[in-house]
């Protein structure tokens, strides 16, 4: 009676248990973005010349990684909709468009190991200096975040092909979609800072 | 007790006169004129606002939820 009482109270709780957590996981990650965001200012601020002289000849792809961007930002349209579609208990709509986000996902990553394929081969390595250090780990620990995204989806797709999300029971769905959108939203931030600051 | 009081008077004194007059807080961003002074500058400022918007949104989103909650209970 006590147990199923207690049931009861978690399910009409407005604010989900599993939600908090993942807003609290998030605060963590933005700790850790703001330390490395704040690393870049100080090398950036600190050097009157960006990219430092010994990588003056290196471009980087603004125009693709552009493109990337608006990628990830529709990404992150499909999954709101996904999310949108459970609540209306559309559970079929709900599997297309979590496919079409991850298949997103997954496109950018490719791009941007693409890209990281061409730099490393026009000598920007991790090494080799502020500029590369700065930008490989602030990009990789993004493309880190978005791969961890993307296995996190799986599991969602895999769960709803099993008939587990409804329109009453789909916290796996809206704890996904948090962190998706966290992750798309802070993709612009870092592409002006690393790209055009 | 004026013995006591004239040895507390001259070390206050002496502690006084040892002490610098100025001192500058942080080696690192002494002058902010320098590019790298600015830099530390902002990234400290960054740093520092962004407990505060982390706290204030999660806090914001359970309080908003929590209130959209409660009025939709009350119509």
């Amino acid at each position: 009676m006590m147990v199923q009482r207690g049931m009861e109270i978690a399910e009409n709780r407005p604010f989900s248990n599993a939600k908090l957590g993942v807003l609290i996981l998030l605060g963590a990650e933005t700790m850790l973005f703001a330390g490395l965001i704040g690393a870049f200012l100080v090398y950036r601020m600190g050097n009157v010349t960006w990219p430092p002289l010994s990588h003056a000849d290196i471009q980087l792809p603004r125009l693709v990684t552009g493109i990337n961007t608006g990628l990830l930002i529709i990404s992150g349209f499909t999954m709101f909709q996904a999310l949108r579609t459970i609540q209306l208990d559309k559970v079929k709509y709900l599997r297309y468009y979590l496919l079409f986000t991850g298949a997103l996902g997954l496109l950018f990553l490719v791009i941007q190991g693409s890209e990281w394929i061409q730099l490393i081969g026009k000598g920007l390595t991790l090494q080799s200096g502020v500029y590369g250090a700065t930008f490989y780990v602030l990009i990789g620990c993004h493309a880190v975040h978005v791969l961890g995204a993307v296995v996190w989806l799986a599991i969602v797709i895999c769960m709803s092909w099993a008939g587990r999300f409804s329109s009453v029971n789909h916290t796996g769905v809206e704890t996904c979609t948090i962190y998706w959108i966290y992750v798309v939203a802070l993709w612009p931030i870092l592409y002006f800072l690393v790209y055009f600051a | 007790m004026l013995q006591k009081m004239v040895l507390t008077i001259l070390i206050t004194t002496l502690i006084i006169v040892i002490l610098p007059l100025t001192l500058e807080a942080c080696p690192s961003c002494k002058n902010l004129n320098e590019p790298i002074a600015r830099g530390f500058n902002w990234s400290v400022m960054f740093m520092m606002a962004m407990p505060f918007t982390v706290f204030g949104i999660i806090g914001g989103s359970v309080f908003y939820t929590y209130r959209r909650a409660n009025r939709d209970l009350k119509t």
